[in-house]
């Protein structure tokens, strides 16, 4: 047999082993927690995949998580932490918020302008802290909580206050969207097919974007080693602004599906934290667009699977946040121990035998 | 006491870098590591020190077993390493550094007496440096100045010296070669992993020659150079430096000037303009931790103005024809975690917004031929030699007219690669704008420049055509009026 099958063969094995370790360490974190982890599984497969409507659900859940994850990879691959991905959906959100409001909001142009506003008001709020970074040497991190903070004020803020329903201010949201600003749905089971398209178009371009272009490669030289730019004519800053914008556009695209698809209004916790969720699917997929778009689709369908755990179970729906997270954790201490060590030694060795 | 190499042997990707290496070494001896750039000295002694995990192999140090892989276990038996990019922490200053390191326990620390005891060393090895500077504005060989005295102070028995000479000033050298020679007197393990020859055959009783990663032979020292580079090198070739004369081609494109006017406050700078015809050599002569890079960068940067002077005009030359290589490799000049082929996509096709990939490979392995770089394509920048990483860095450069300025274009290369990375600046810069290179030897400048600078400090105290100095008169302008003291 060639090495290189071998390594492979090794590599799907070494995959597999990860695979089985996280599904038992998972199994045994749902029995800690009093849950029995067949039926446990059972029902979030059922919730997230039993019935059309409840895979349209789905899918309308996966397309703001895949779509800040892909911001996401943008922002990682120049080497910068995008905690601000939260505030940019918020701000996305915001944007769209405008549009429904306005005279715009009873035209059927509505959700494509809201799409458009969205894309700008988060691309905007994403290069605020590029500008923070850049220019007062901000680092992102701080630079990017503070502007999440500043935008759950700030939608608090219009939703108890200029946006305030007719009589009551209250937490819950603001009116519901004119009809023509909901995002247009298909069939009887009101499948959206925007979401859907945003997300796969902007995937075809991210992707395109990392492996394929120029730009994609300077921002991930940005990312590795910014003193090395200068020699070869990249400017590094404009490489930052570059990143947090296409992130911050993304991230926006994520707030519209969330108000204008999923909730129809404008509601406190709109980006339901998606985007730190995405933070996780990132890191646990090593940067890879497709695996990426993978994992981000299971996070998803636990999370729709999850409101069934209430229902059937009597679980309390939490308990899918701690599965999720744990998940995460599990697979990024695996992947950074001694079985990858011992992995690399055996493939080095036969790495040798060539 | 002695360390004990068994069947070592380790890979990065397709590239081995060390292969079934089974060797000893002695207290008693100074024993010197000697191979091409690329042969594996520096991935062997990384592996003794623990920053690299062997893929095979066991290395015994006295009777203990030292665990593969941890820098931890090999700081405790005593082993330290100063490596050729100094390992240190640049963000703190010297002091924290010594005391970050030190083995001392007691969370109560005695900074005065601490720094009290640096000042004393670094007065018996004349090394300039104040313990309060920041480690990440001191030149490389302060560095690795610093680095060694806080090895010595931190109790390590076997020191591992991989090309550090480089750092040091003549005198400086002198001083640790006393100091090494009268360790290893008392039982200390030296190991020195170099490519210079004069330096091995000083300090060293005993070398060890490897070759593409496998031992060719251990060697009782003295012996006959020539006995030496036959072991080291395939094929004889001239080792001895070209000193080819340049073809005195008027280049039609008028000459440099380089404008001391904005005068940069951290270099005194002449009170007037230089200027040398283009397609010329200079070299800008300094000991290490002089001016001399201080003025390549500023060069780079613009913070010198530099025009090209013809009968009718001055022009700028665009910054984009500024080609730059930095001493720092990895630091400043190559992406670590970047493949050949995706340094070659940026630097050679920043044309097009989309990539072709197949032209990539193409121009990379063409390049990778011609610059005789030992790697492949997807070679990753961080897992190629020192030597290997700069011609690399020469690669990159646009076919472009342009102006070389180059830092320590040769800095820890062996002669060979030396003399390859010359043949190819020179068959370039005939027809380029010009070149100026930094350098602390004296021989490179000597041969290979046009017009001299020198540095003594951060001032220049010369500059002229080659023929209006002599070789001997260097060591005076770069060290005599040391005004910094």
């Amino acid at each position: 047999m060639d090495n290189k099958l071998k390594i492979n063969l090794l590599n799907l094995g070494f995959i597999t082993i990860k695979l089985l370790v996280t599904f038992l360490l998972i199994s045994l974190i749902i029995l800690l927690l009093g849950g029995s982890p067949s039926e446990v599984m059972e029902s979030i497969i059922y919730g997230a995949f039993g019935k059309p409507q409840k895979i349209v659900k789905t899918l309308l859940i996966w397309a703001p998580i895949a779509l800040a994850s892909l911001a996401l990879l943008i922002t990682f691959s120049a080497g910068l932490w995008n905690i601000g991905i939260e505030g940019q959906i918020i701000a996305g959100s915001i944007g769209a918020t405008i549009i429904a409001r306005s005279a715009l909001g009873e035209s059927i142009a509505s959700p494509y302008i809201q799409i458009f506003i969205g894309l700008i008001f988060g691309g905007l709020w994403g290069l605020l802290c590029g500008f923070l970074r850049v220019k007062f040497n901000v680092h992102e991190i701080f630079g990017g909580l503070g502007l999440d903070f500043v935008a759950s004020g700030l939608i608090v803020y219009l939703i108890i206050g200029p946006w305030k329903r007719a009589g009551i201010a209250s937490t819950s949201g603001t009116d519901i969207f004119p009809d023509a600003s909901w995002l247009p749905t298909l069939g009887k089971y009101n499948f959206q097919i925007i979401p859907l398209v945003l997300v796969i178009g902007s995937f075809l371009i991210i992707f395109i974007l990392i492996k394929y272009t120029n730009l994609g490669l300077r921002l991930r030289a940005t990312g590795i080693n910014p003193s090395s730019t200068s020699r070869y004519k990249i400017n590094s800053s404009l490489y930052f602004y570059y990143a947090f914008a296409i992130a911050g556009a993304l991230a926006g695209i994520a707030g519209v599906v969330q108000a204008a698809g999923f909730h129809h209004k404008l509601v406190p916790a709109i980006s339901g934290g998606y985007g730190f969720l995405s933070i996780l699917i990132v890191l646990a997929s090593s940067r890879n667009p497709i695996i990426t778009m993978i994992l981000s689709f299971f996070f998803a369908s636990m999370i729709a699977g999850g409101s069934q755990l209430q229902l059937r179970l009597d679980l309390h729906s939490s308990m899918i946040s701690i599965i999720l997270s744990s998940i995460v954790l599990i697979w990024l201490v695996m992947r950074s121990s001694y079985l990858n060590n011992m992995f690399n030694k055996i493939t080095s060795r036969l790495n040798l035998e060539k | 006491m002695e360390i004990k190499f068994k069947n070592i042997t380790k890979s990065f990707g397709n590239i081995l870098a060390n292969k079934d290496i089974n060797f000893t070494i002695s207290s008693g001896k100074i024993h010197a590591l000697l191979g091409e750039n690329g042969a594996g000295k520096s991935t062997l002694v990384k592996i003794l020190s623990g920053h690299y995990r062997a893929d095979d192999g066991e290395i015994i140090v006295g009777e203990k077993k030292l665990e593969l892989g941890s820098t931890k276990d090999s700081i405790k038996n005593g082993i330290g390493i100063l490596a050729q990019d100094p390992l240190d922490f640049s963000n703190l200053n010297v002091l924290e550094s010594f005391i970050v390191g030190s083995k001392n326990s007691n969370p109560f620390i005695n900074i005065k007496g601490i720094k009290k005891n640096i000042l004393e060393q670094f007065k018996k090895y004349k090394i300039n440096v104040n313990p309060d500077d920041q480690i990440r504005d001191l030149s490389v060989g302060e560095r690795q100045q610093v680095e060694l005295i806080r090895l010595l102070f931190n109790g390590t028995k076997i020191i591992i010296l991989d090309e550090p000479t480089n750092g040091f000033s003549l005198e400086q050298k002198q001083l640790v070669f006393e100091v090494l020679k009268s360790l290893n007197e008392v039982g200390f393990i030296i190991i020195l992993v170099s490519h210079k020859l004069d330096e091995v055959l000083d300090l060293c009783q005993e070398a060890t020659i490897l070759k593409r990663g496998e031992i060719v032979s251990t060697v009782q020292l003295p012996c006959p150079s020539d006995q030496i580079i036959d072991l080291m090198f395939d094929s004889k070739s001239s080792v001895k430096v070209n000193n080819k004369k340049e073809s005195l081609k008027n280049s039609n494109l008028g000459s440099i000037l380089i404008n001391f006017s904005k005068n940069p406050k951290s270099i005194q700078y002449y009170d007037q303009n230089i200027n040398f015809p283009c397609g010329k050599t200079t070299g800008v002569i300094g000991l290490q931790g002089s001016g001399a890079d201080q003025f390549i960068r500023d060069c780079f940067s613009g913070k010198i103005d530099i025009t090209i002077k013809n009968e009718n005009s001055d022009n700028f030359i665009p910054e984009k024809y500024f080609y730059y290589t930095p001493s720092d490799r990895l630091e400043k000049g190559l992406f670590n975690e970047l493949k050949i082929y995706e340094h070659v996509a940026i630097s050679r096709f920043s044309n097009s917004q989309i990539i072709d990939w197949k032209k990539v490979e193409n121009k990379s392995i063409q390049l990778i031929d011609d610059f005789n770089i030992k790697g492949e394509k997807s070679t990753l920048a961080s897992e190629l030699s020192g030597g290997n990483q700069q011609k690399l860095m020469l690669a990159l450069i646009p076919e472009e007219i342009g102006l070389l300025l180059m830092e320590q274009p040769t800095r820890g290369l062996d002669v060979q690669s030396a003399s390859f990375i010359w043949r190819k600046i020179k068959t370039r810069s005939n027809s380029d704008y010009g070149s100026i290179f930094s350098t602390t030897d004296i021989e490179e400048v000597w041969a290979y420049s046009d017009y001299i600078m020198c540095f003594s400090g951060n001032s220049i105290t010369h500059f002229s055509d080659k023929s209006k100095i002599s070789k001997n008169e260097i060591p005076y302008l770069i060290s005599g009026v040391n005004s910094n003291g």
